[in-house]
C-alpha cells in the first residue's frame, strides 16, 4: 500500500492535546482560508469546490462543488452542517467535532460565503454531548475573535452559527428530515420533489446542507487548490476519505485513507486483519444501510464509489463492519433490519410496516421457530419495499431508510441461504449463539 | 406565566433568540424541560408549547417522535448499552445483560428511588470502541460485563454530581474509538445531554 | 389560465394544466389511481404509497407517487404496469397488516376505500403471523368523536385537517416507526368546531362520529344532496337517510362554498328535524292562555278573520311580519307578496335588528364572491368572528391566508378565530372603532403597514359587525372605505341562513324581490303581478317590535322568527292584539302567539336559497313533513284566499319561476338550471342580466361610545337556539353566556374568573 498523506486529521495527529483549541488551531495556519475566502466571490468559490471533486461525505456521495450551484436564488439562504452522524459503523464525525472543530468552523465559514448565507446550523446529534461542546466552546472563541458574528473578519458580513442538539433519531440525518427538526417539527423525510433543499429547505428557503466531514475539507481545497487537493484522492475520488473500521479486526477505528486500495489491505493491512486467528465471514463496505460483501467476491476490488456501485452496494459514510466466522449472519441481520426499523420515520407504509415485519420474521427464525416459507416470506416482504430488490433500490417509500432495511436480507439469502435454512430447518441457530 | 425557574426563562428566550422562528427552539426547549423537571412531563410540554406558540399535541408529537425526550420518570442516571451491529458482534448484549442483572432494572424501567434507568440503544457512534454504554450520554468506551457490573455498583455508591465520561472511562473503559487525547472536566447533571447553552452541564473545565 | 399540456397515461394521450398532480389529471381524464392519504383539498404528502405510477425517464422508468409529482409536456406515465403492480399490492399487503379487518362490526364497512381497494387491488390472502399492534379502543377524542387506533393506517388525513384546514391542531401523531399513533394530548380533547370533517375524510373506520356509531349500514341509506341551513355560506350538503329519518350528513365539496368541509353544527345539529316535541297540527291558543289543537280549516280562518278585522278597523300598516330568513327563497317570497299584496304593508323584516342595511346586504356595489378570497392579495375582515357565526367560510379565509399566501388583517376588539393567521391584527375598544377606522385610512404609525397592504390589491373585505351592540353604520362606513381603494371588493356578513335570500325576495322594508329598493318599482313584470302595493319603505324589526309597544301594530306574523330571543336588546311583543306564528317549534316568541302554524323544516321541503356571495342553490326534501305541517309559501297562499286575494302559489317550482319572472336579479334561475347545468348554484345576477340597485355604503361612521364600560355582545356557535336546543349531540356543547371582561377591568370590579356577573345596560 503506497504511503498517504493525513490531511483533516493532521492537526489532531500532530497536537493530540489541544488540536480543539483557537490557539493551536491559529498556529497551525488556521482560519488563513476563511479570510481569504472572504475575498472570493461565489462564482469563485462554487467553481473551486466543483473543480476539485469533494463529493458528500454523509453518505451519497454528491458533488458539494454542484450542490451549491443549485441553490436557488431566494433568500435568505441557509446553511446546516449535517452532524448527526447514527448510521451504525459511523463514528469518523464524531472525531472531527471532538479533536477539530475549528477546521470544520473554518469550512463552514467558507460555505457560508460562498452561499451567500449569514445564518448556519451545526446539528449534532443528542447522544453527542462532548463534540456539541467542543464545537460551542470552538464558536465561542470564533466569536470573540469576532471570526463569526457581526463583521466577521472586519468585513461587513454577518454570520450567525447556531449549534443544534438533536433528540435522539437516526432518520434526521435525512437532511429533509434533518430541516424539518430543526423547524421544530417531527423529524420526518420530505418529499423530493418538490422539497429539495438548495431550492426550498430550511423555513422553504434555499438551504445547503453538508456533512461535518465534507465541509472540514474545505480549508484544504482552499488551501491547495483544486488539482493538488484531487491528486490526493484517487480518479473520481478526490481528497481523503474517513474510513470508520469496527466489528472482529484487530484495529478498529478512524483511518484517513485516499480510495483505490482493496477491501483485503484495508481490512487486513491497515485493520491488521481478523483477531483470534478466525477467519473474515463478510463485511459491510458502507455503513448498515449497504448490502455486505464476502470474501470470495469482494476482497481484492479496489475501493472506489464506482466499483461498490458496480458491485451492487455502496461506501456511504464510509463504515466497514467487519464479520468473523462465528458471526451468526440471521442475528446481524436480525440487529440491522431492528435498527431501521426502530428508526423508521413511520411515515410511509412500507417503511414502517415492512421493517417491523422484517425484523418480527428474522427474531422468529434466529429463535427457532422459522418457517419453511419465512425464506421466501422474507424476500418478498423485501420485494414490497424495493421492488425487484435492485440497486440502486426501486423504492416504494419516501426515502431510502425503508430500502436500507432491505441490504442485509439479500446479503443473508443470497450468500448465506444454507445457513438461514439451517436456522430454519434445526429449529434455532447452528451456531448456537444466543437470540437475547 | 411560567412555572420555570428565571434562569432557564431566561435560557429559552436566549435559545429562541437563536432562531429564525420560534419553533426551532421546541427541541432545545424540550431539554429545558427535562432538566426542569427529570423527564418530560405534560405541563413541561405545555410549558414548551407555550413558549414557542404550538399546540401541547404538536409538543407531544415532536417529543415522542425523539428517543431522548423521556417521558416517564427517569433516573438520575439513565445507563443506555449499545447493542447495534458493531456492538452487538462485540459483547454489547452481554453488557446490556450485566447492566440489568446487576442493577435489577430491565430495559426501558427505573429503579424505584428513581436512581437508575438502564436502556439498549441503537448505535452511539462507539464502534471503534465496542463494546459501548453511555450513562446520562457520555461515553464509556471497551467495556466487559464486569467491569458494567461494577459501573453499576459505583454509581449506586458514589452518586457523582456531575457524570464524567473522562472518570468513568478511566475506571471501567478500555479501548477507545479513537485517541480522545484532550481531558475533560465538564459533564452531565441528569439523563439529558450536558450542554452549556442549555444549562444542562456540570463540573468545570 | 395556466398552460396547458401533453400527457400520456396508460397510452392515452391528453392535455391538462401544468403543474396539475398526475393523480388528478389521470382521474380528470378518466384513470382512477388508488389512493389513501391524498385528499384534494390538502397539500399532498405522499404517506401511503398506494398511488406510485412509473413515469419515463431518461434513466428508465421511475417508481413516484402520483399524488406528489406534477405533470410536464411530454410525460410518459403507466398505472399498471407490472412494477406499479406488485408495489400495489405491496402497499395493501402491509396496511393489511395490522388491520384488525372488523368489517362486519365497523360503520365504515360498505363505504371504506381500504375494503374497496383490496378487492380491486389487494393480494389474495395475509402471509402475516406476526402479533398485530394492539390499542385501547375506541377512545373518543371529543364529544362527538371516537378513535379506533387499531384500523388507523396513518394516512395523515385527520391531523392535516386539525392543522392546515381548520386550525385546531389537537390531534397529531405520536412516537414512531411502527408505534406511530394518531392522538390528542391528555385531557385536551379534540373540541374543535369542525371534528365531523375527520370522520368524513377518515379512508377507514378508524375515526367514527358518536351521534352515527352502529346507527346504519351503508347500503341502506338514501342520499340526496341539499344545502346546509345553519349558516349563510350555503354550504353544499349531502343528507342521508334511511327509513325516513335524517341519520347523517356529510359536506359535498363544492368548489364555490364549502370545500367539502362542514362545521360540527351542520354535520350533526340535524337532530331538531325529529323532535319528539315538533309542532304537527295548528294550534289555537284558549282563554287560559294554554293551546289546544285546532284544524288547519278552524285555525286559517281564525288567522284571516283577525287579519281582516284589525286591517280594517287599524289599516293595513297595523299589521307586520317579522321572519323568513330561515326558509326557502320560495317561502320568503310567499310573505312578501302576502304582506304587501294581501295586506298591503311594507312592514316586514327578515333581520332581528342585529343585521345590517338590508340594502348594503343585497346589493352592495363590487360585492365579492367567495372564491374571489382565492386570488385576493390582501383580506380584510372586520366583522363577527367567523369562527363563530361563519365557519366554513371561515376556513375559505384561513385557507387562503395559509396556503394561498394572502395578507390578512382582522379588526375586532377579541381574539378571533383568525387571528392565528392574521399578518396584521387590529384589536379596539368596544365602541371606539370609528376611531381605528379612521387611523386606518389614514395609515399611520403602527397601521402604516396594514394600510399599505390594502393598497395591493385584489382585496377582498368581509365586513360585517363584530358584536351586535355595535352601530351596523361602522360597517358600512368601513365598506365605504374599502370601495375607494383601486382593487377592492366587498362581501357584507350576515349571519341567518337565508337572509340573503329572504332580502332578495323583499322581506325587508326597503326591498323588493329581485334586489330592487322599494321607492323605484322598475320591474314591469312584478307590476303586472302584484298590481298595487305601497311603496314607501315600511318599519325594519326594531320599528316594528316599538310599533307594537306603542299600539301601532296590533297584528304580527311570525315565520320561522324568534324575535324575543333573538332580538339583542329583547322583544316586548307580548302586548300585541294578534300574532300568527308559523313554527317547527314552540319558542319564546310563538308560545306569545294566538294562533301557530306548523311549518315545514329543513329537508321537509325543496326550493331554493340564496347565500352570503348571493349564490342562489337548490335544496331538497328528504323526509316526510311531521304531522299536518306544510310548506309557509302554501299556508300564505290559503290565507290570502281567505282574504280574498288570489296569490297564485301552486307549487315551489313555480314559486321558482314567478320570482324569476318578476325579481329582476333573479331572471334565468329555474330549477332544471339548479339541478343540472349549476350544481353549486349561480351567482345572480346571471351573466348579462342587470341588477337594478347598486347600493353604495354611507361614509358615515358614527361617534365612538364613551363608558366606562361598553357592552360588546356577540354570539358563539353553539347556542341555545330553537334548532340546537333540540339536537341531543350538540346541545350540550353550548356554552351558555359568558361575559368576558378584560383583566384590569375586572380586577377593577374585583370580579373573578369564573364568577357570575350580572350585567346591566343602557342600549
Ligand atoms: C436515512 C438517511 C440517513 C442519513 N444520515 C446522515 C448522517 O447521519 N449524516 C450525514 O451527514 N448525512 C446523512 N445522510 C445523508 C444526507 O441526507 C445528506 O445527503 C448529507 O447530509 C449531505 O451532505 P454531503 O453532501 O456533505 O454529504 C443520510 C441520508 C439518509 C437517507
Ligand atoms: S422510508 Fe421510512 S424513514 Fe423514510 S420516510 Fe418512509 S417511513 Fe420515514
Ligand atoms: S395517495 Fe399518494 S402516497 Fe398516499
Amino acid at each position: 500500500m503506497k504511503a498517504h498523506p493525513s490531511v483533516i486529521t493532521k492537526r489532531m495527529s500532530d497536537h493530540p492535546t489541544d488540536s480543539n483549541t483557537m490557539d493551536r488551531y491559529e498556529a497551525t495556519g488556521g482560519y488563513v482560508q476563511a479570510k481569504k475566502a472572504m475575498g472570493m466571490t461565489r462564482d469563485e468559490l462554487v467553481e473551486l469546490v466543483k473543480s476539485s471533486g469533494l463529493l458528500g461525505r454523509g453518505g451519497a456521495a454528491f458533488s458539494a462543488g454542484m450542490k451549491w450551484s443549485f441553490l436557488a436564488p431566494a433568500r435568505p439562504s441557509y446553511l446546516v452542517i449535517n452532524g448527526d452522524e447514527s448510521e451504525p459503523g459511523t463514528f469518523k464525525d464524531r472525531q472531527l467535532l471532538e479533536r477539530d472543530p475549528h477546521q470544520m468552523i473554518e469550512g463552514i465559514i467558507i460555505a457560508a460565503v460562498a452561499n451567500e448565507v449569514h445564518d448556519a446550523f451545526v446539528y449534532i446529534r443528542g447522544e453527542y454531548p462532548k463534540p456539541a461542546r467542543r464545537v460551542q466552546r470552538a464558536v465561542d472563541e470564533a466569536y470573540a475573535k469576532g471570526y463569526l458574528g457581526k463583521g466577521i473578519f472586519g468585513t461587513d458580513y454577518d454570520l450567525e452559527v447556531t449549534v443544534h442538539l438533536g433528540g435522539g433519531a437516526y432518520i434526521c440525518g435525512e437532511e429533509t428530515a434533518l430541516i424539518n427538526s430543526l423547524e421544530g417539527l417531527r423529524g420526518e423525510p420530505r418529499l423530493k420533489p418538490p422539497y429539495f433543499p438548495a431550492a426550498k429547505g430550511l423555513y422553504m428557503l434555499p438551504t445547503i446542507v453538508n456533512n461535518v466531514e465534507t465541509v472540514s475539507n474545505l480549508p484544504h481545497i482552499l488551501e491547495r487548490g483544486a488539482d493538488e487537493y484531487k491528486a490526493l484522492g484517487h480518479d473520481l475520488d478526490t481528497g481523503t476519505f474517513l474510513f470508520s473500521l469496527s466489528g472482529h479486526v484487530e484495529r478498529p477505528g478512524n483511518y484517513e485513507l485516499p480510495h483505490g486500495i482493496t477491501w483485503r489491505e484495508l481490512i487486513f493491512d491497515v485493520g491488521g486483519g481478523i483477531p483470534g486467528g478466525r477467519e473474515l465471514k463478510c463485511w459491510i463496505p458502507g455503513g448498515a444501510s449497504a448490502p455486505w460483501f464476502v470474501p470470495d467476491e469482494h476482497l481484492d476490488l479496489e475501493i472506489t464509489k464506482d466499483a461498490t456501485g458496480k458491485a451492487l452496494s455502496m461506501l456511504g459514510s464510509g463504515a466497514v463492519v467487519v464479520m468473523d466466522d462465528t458471526t451468526c449472519v440471521v442475528k446481524a441481520a436480525e440487529r440491522i433490519v431492528r435498527f431501521f426499523s426502530h428508526e423508521s420515520c413511520g411515515q410511509c407504509t412500507p417503511c414502517r410496516e415492512g421493517t417491523t415485519w422484517l425484523e418480527m420474521v428474522l427474531r422468529r427464525i434466529e429463535s427457532g421457530s422459522g418457517r419453511t416459507v419465512d425464506f421466501d416470506l422474507l424476500i418478498e416482504i423485501s420485494d414490497g419495499i424495493s421492488i425487484g430488490l435492485d440497486w440502486p433500490p426501486k423504492m416504494t417509500t419516501i426515502c431510502p431508510l425503508g430500502p436500507s432495511a432491505v441490504s442485509p436480507i439479500i446479503s443473508i439469502t443470497k450468500y448465506f441461504k444454507d445457513e438461514v435454512l439451517a436456522h430454519i430447518e434445526g429449529g434455532g441457530c447452528p451456531m448456537g449463539v444466543d437470540h437475547g | 406565566m411560567s412555572y420555570w425557574s428565571e434562569s432557564t426563562q431566561q435560557r429559552a428566550k436566549e435559545i429562541i433568540a437563536r432562531y429564525p422562528k420560534k419553533r426551532s427552539a421546541v427541541m432545545p426547549l424540550l431539554y429545558l424541560a427535562m432538566a426542569e423537571d427529570g423527564h418530560v412531563t405534560e405541563e413541561g410540554m405545555e410549558e414548551v408549547g407555550r413558549w414557542v406558540g404550538i399546540s401541547p399535541a404538536q409538543v407531544q408529537a415532536v417529543a415522542s417522535f425523539y428517543t431522548m425526550y423521556k417521558r416517564e420518570r427517569t433516573g438520575r442516571y439513565l445507563i443506555s448499552c449499545c447493542t447495534s451491529i458493531s456492538c452487538m458482534l462485540l459483547g454489547g448484549d452481554d453488557i446490556l445483560h450485566a447492566v440489568e442483572d446487576e442493577s435489577g432494572v430491565p430495559h426501558g424501567e427505573t429503579d424505584p428511588d428513581g436512581l437508575l434507568s438502564v436502556e439498549h440503544v441503537e448505535c452511539i457512534g462507539a464502534c471503534g470502541g465496542a463494546p459501548a454504554v453511555q450513562v446520562d450520554y457520555e461515553l464509556i468506551e471497551g467495556l466487559t460485563p464486569e467491569k458494567a457490573r461494577e459501573l453499576v455498583r459505583w454509581l449506586r455508591k458514589a452518586r457523582p454530581d456531575t457524570v464524567l465520561s473522562d472518570e468513568m472511562q478511566e475506571l471501567f473503559g478500555s479501548r477507545t474509538s479513537f485517541d480522545w487525547a484532550i481531558s475533560e472536566g465538564v459533564g452531565a447533571t441528569g439523563p439529558y445531554p450536558a450542554f452549556e447553552p442549555y444549562g444542562t452541564t456540570g463540573g468545570d473545565e | 389560465m395556466a398552460e396547458r399540456v401533453k400527457i400520456t397515461v396508460d397510452g392515452e394521450e391528453f392535455e391538462s394544466e401544468a403543474g396539475t398532480l398526475i393523480i388528478r389529471a389521470a382521474q380528470d381524464n378518466g384513470t382512477y389511481i388508488p389512493r389513501f392519504c391524498w385528499h384534494e383539498r390538502m397539500n399532498p404528502v405522499g404517506m401511503c404509497r398506494m398511488c406510485l405510477v412509473e413515469i419515463e425517464t431518461p434513466r428508465g422508468p421511475m417508481l413516484v407517487p402520483s399524488c406528489t409529482n406534477t405533470i410536464s409536456d411530454g410525460m410518459v406515465v403507466h398505472t399498471r404496469t407490472e412494477t406499479v403492480k406488485s408495489a400495489q399490492e405491496a402497499v395493501l399487503e402491509f396496511l393489511l397488516i395490522n388491520h384488525p379487518l372488523d368489517c362486519p362490526v365497523c360503520d365504515k364497512g360498505g363505504e371504506c376505500p381500504l375494503q374497496d381497494q383490496t378487492m380491486s387491488y389487494g393480494p389474495g390472502e395475509s402471509r402475516y403471523v406476526e402479533i398485530k399492534r394492539r390499542y385501547e379502543k375506541p377512545v373518543p377524542i371529543s364529544a362527538l368523536v371516537n378513535l379506533d387506533r387499531e384500523r388507523c393506517i396513518l394516512c395523515a388525513r385527520c391531523t392535516r385537517f386539525a392543522d392546515e384546514i381548520c386550525g385546531d391542531p389537537l390531534i397529531e401523531f405520536a412516537d414512531r416507526g411502527n408505534a406511530t399513533n394518531v392522538t390528542t394530548f391528555p385531557d385536551l380533547p379534540f373540541s374543535s368546531y369542525f371534528s365531523g370533517n375527520t370522520v368524513q375524510i377518515c379512508p377507514v373506520g378508524a375515526l367514527t362520529a358518536t351521534p352515527y356509531r352502529f346507527r346504519a349500514r351503508p347500503w341502506d341509506l338514501k342520499k340526496a344532496n341539499s344545502v346546509c341551513q345553519h349558516c349563510s355560506t350555503g354550504d353544499r350538503i349531502s343528507v342521508h337517510t334511511s327509513q325516513n329519518e335524517v341519520l347523517r350528513i356529510e359536506g359535498v365539496d363544492s368548489d364555490a362554498t364549502n370545500h367539502g368541509w362542514l362545521s360540527d353544527k351542520c354535520r350533526f345539529g340535524f337532530e331538531f328535524i325529529h323532535a319528539e316535541d315538533r309542532l304537527r297540527v295548528p294550534k289555537v291558543k284558549e282563554a287560559d292562555g294554554g293551546f289546544r289543537d285546532a284544524s288547519w280549516a278552524e285555525a286559517l280562518d281564525l288567522v284571516a278573520s283577525k287579519l281582516a278585522a284589525i286591517k280594517a278597523e287599524h289599516g293595513a300598516g297595523s299589521i307586520a311580519a317579522l321572519g323568513g330568513a330561515r326558509g326557502t327563497n320560495e317561502d320568503a317570497y310567499a310573505l312578501s307578496k302576502f304582506m304587501r299584496v294581501a295586506i298591503g304593508s311594507n312592514h316586514l323584516d327578515c333581520q332581528m335588528d342585529d343585521g345590517l342595511d338590508p340594502q348594503f346586504l343585497a346589493a352592495v356595489a363590487d360585492r365579492a364572491t367567495i372564491n374571489d378570497l382565492d386570488a385576493a392579495r390582501t383580506i380584510l375582515v372586520w366583522g363577527p368572528d367567523l369562527k363563530e357565526e361563519h365557519p366554513t367560510l371561515y376556513l375559505r379565509v384561513r385557507r387562503a391566508a395559509q396556503e394561498l399566501g394572502a395578507t390578512l388583517i382582522v379588526v375586532h376588539p377579541r381574539t378571533t378565530g383568525l387571528h392565528d393567521r392574521a399578518t396584521h391584527t387590529l384589536a379596539y375598544k368596544p365602541g371606539s372603532g370609528p376611531e381605528i377606522l379612521a387611523a386606518l385610512k389614514a395609515g399611520d404609525g403602527a397601521l402604516a403597514a396594514a394600510r399599505q397592504a390594502l393598497d395591493s390589491g385584489p382585496v377582498v373585505a368581509l365586513i360585517g359587525r363584530t358584536g351586535y351592540t355595535e352601530s351596523p353604520r361602522l360597517a358600512e362606513a368601513v365598506a365605504a372605505f374599502i370601495r375607494t381603494l383601486p382593487d377592492a371588493k366587498v362581501l357584507p356578513l350576515a349571519r341567518r341562513s337565508n337572509v340573503y335570500g329572504a332580502l332578495d325576495m323583499g322581506v325587508a322594508p326597503t326591498l323588493l324581490p329581485g334586489r330592487a329598493s322599494i321607492s323605484a318599482i322598475g320591474c314591469a313584470n312584478l307590476a303586472a303581478e302584484w298590481g298595487e302595493f305601497p311603496n314607501v319603505a315600511g318599519k325594519d324589526a326594531r320599528g316594528i317590535v316599538e310599533a307594537v309597544a306603542a299600539g301601532d301594530v296590533k297584528a304580527l306574523l311570525l315565520m320561522g322568527a324568534d324575535p324575543v330571543r333573538d332580538m339583542p336588546s329583547g322583544a316586548d311583543i307580548g302586548g300585541a292584539e294578534f300574532i300568527v306564528a308559523f313554527d317547527q317549534f314552540l319558542t319564546d316568541s310563538s308560545r306569545l302567539a294566538d294562533v301557530v302554524l306548523p311549518a315545514d323544516g329543513f329537508g321537509e321541503k325543496s326550493g331554493t336559497v340564496t347565500n352570503v356571495e348571493g349564490r342562489v342553490q337548490k335544496t331538497n326534501v328528504v323526509v316526510p313533513s311531521p304531522g299536518q305541517s306544510r310548506p309557509d309559501w302554501s299556508t300564505l297562499d290559503d290565507l290570502g284566499r281567505r282574504l280574498g286575494v288570489e296569490l297564485g302559489l301552486k307549487s315551489a317550482e313555480a314559486i321558482t319561476a314567478e320570482i324569476a319572472h318578476v325579481a329582476p336579479a333573479y331572471e334565468g334561475v329555474n330549477w332544471e338550471l339548479l339541478e343540472w347545468d349549476a350544481p353549486d348554484g349561480a351567482v345572480l345576477p346571471l351573466d348579462g342580466i342587470p341588477q337594478p340597485l347598486q347600493y353604495v355604503p354611507a361614509d358615515v361612521a358614527g361617534k365612538p361610545e364613551r363608558a366606562p364600560l361598553v357592552l360588546h355582545y356577540a354570539r358563539t356557535m353553539y347556542d341555545d337556539g330553537v334548532l340546537m336546543r333540540h339536537g341531543k349531540s350538540v346541545a350540550p356543547l353550548a356554552p351558555g353566556g359568558f361575559a368576558a371582561l378584560h383583566p384590569d377591568d375586572a380586577a377593577k370590579l374585583g370580579v373573578a374568573d369564573a364568577e357570575t356577573v350580572l350585567v346591566k345596560t343602557a342600549v
